[in-house]
């Protein structure tokens, strides 16, 4: 081994599978990351927009964007681990874009395939009056800075209504997070004599190598 | 030190009899935990849903914890609340659970409860709305509630993923 890492690396690839609106057509769906500090993109795209699906009227009336996300992370520190945030906007009776929901969810921090279901939400006006203005102009409230969904800070003031769901899938590759002293999932944990804490049935004195599975194949005591 | 990241969402609640639900959450850990970055506690948005039984509230959570034993691992404490259409809020519910300990994600259903109050309580309840609440908030945590009488009520939805650092270096297993 040549030199200790000082940082880690953490590959998503996926996709924004499709959604479940029943009440609306036309919607398309924006993405972007949101990630703490010691967080840097490396390759891939941060942000993206999707095409304007309708929803499919013979089955399921769902939407499919299938839309790819491609991107790799890097960072010295877990904290502010990087979350998808996704906007979906549909058009209304006058053809203005109208926001029909807010989610967001952490990129899964174990390694391998998963698939999320994201609930999707949009603010309510704030009293009466805002609610019948805006229905009276035909402008529905929505978020300035869309990245508040990815906040925990602020939220005891805003109110607002659920409505549909996003599916995505992701594929995850973590790289050097063991080297770093991290552990995400049980199988990378050792005991303090180098044995996985997997169960392996190795004699005593066998477990003496640091590797965890190199004492797998080695019980012929 | 070893260090405990906790990164995930509280998804939402489901199984209460009204909407219009938000969610009061704190971490309590024991004296040798200390919180590097991140928030402890905080408070989720109201939600109504349009179509199912099922708050959302998406809210994150992403702390870091720094620890020299492992005595008073950490619990999520919540508190429920409904708002009513005038704006008032009564208490829904109290439930605690325990963070895991092993690393990964795991889905939690956090169950809770709430004092049914007496009699006249209830019945003042039904008509003007309004719920008892512990004076003192801690017996949610804790194990001497043998006096209190109390009404099972929803479950909270939190999907969390735990990221150990250094636990087996100090020969911890979990």
């Amino acid at each position: 081994m040549a030199t200790t890492p000082t940082v880690f690396l953490l590959m998503m690839s996926g996709q924004i599978e499709g959604g479940d609106f029943p009440e609306f057509d036309d919607l398309y769906v924006k993405y972007n990351f949101v990630y703490g500090p010691d967080w840097v993109i490396t390759s891939g795209l941060e942000e993206g927009i999707s095409q304007v699906c309708k929803k499919n009227v013979y089955g399921n009336q769902y939407f499919v964007w299938n839309f790819p996300l491609d991107v790799t992370f890097k960072s010295t520190n877990p904290y502010g681990w990087p979350q998808l945030v996704l906007s979906v906007y549909g058009l209304d009776a006058f053809g203005t874009a109208v926001a029909r929901g807010y989610g967001a969810v952490h990129i899964p921090i174990t390694p391998g395939r998963h698939s999320r279901i994201v609930p999707m939400f949009v603010p309510e006006a704030s009293s009466r009056f805002q609610k019948f203005l805006g229905w009276f102009m035909g402008r529905r409230p929505e978020y300035v800075d869309t990245n508040v969904v990815a906040r925990g800070e602020g939220r005891e003031v805003t109110r607002v209504r659920s409505q549909g769901s996003i599916k995505c899938q992701f594929n995850i590759i973590s790289r050097d997070m063991k080297k770093l002293g991290y552990d995400a999932t049980p199988n990378t944990m050792t005991t303090p004599n180098g044995v996985s804490s997997l169960p392996s049935s190795s004699a005593p004195g066998a477990g003496a190598s640091a590797e965890p599975s190199s004492n797998r194949d080695g019980d012929h005591s | 030190m070893a260090e405990v990241h906790v990164i995930g969402q509280i998804l939402g609640a489901s199984g209460f009899p009204n909407q219009n639900l938000y969610c009061k959450w704190k971490l309590h850990t024991g004296g040798a935990w200390k919180v590097i970055a991140g928030a402890r506690e905080g408070q989720t948005q109201v939600d109504l849903p349009q179509n199912e039984n099922f708050a959302v509230w998406s809210h994150p959570i992403d702390i870091h914890f720094a620890t020299k034993g492992l005595q008073g691992w950490p619990k999520l404490k919540f508190e429920v609340y409904h708002q009513d259409e005038f704006g008032r809020n009564e208490l829904y519910g109290y439930g605690f659970c325990h963070l895991p300990t092993s690393p990964g994600t795991h889905d939690i259903q956090c169950p809770t409860w709430r004092p049914s109050g007496t009699f006249r309580e209830q019945v003042s309840q039904y008509f003007i709305g309004g719920a008892p609440q512990l004076r003192n908030a801690d017996m949610v945590q804790s194990a001497e509630r043998y006096t209190l009488q109390t009404v099972a009520m929803g479950k909270v939805h939190c999907q969390l993923g735990i990221i150990l650092k250094n636990f087996d270096k100090y020969g911890v297993e979990c």
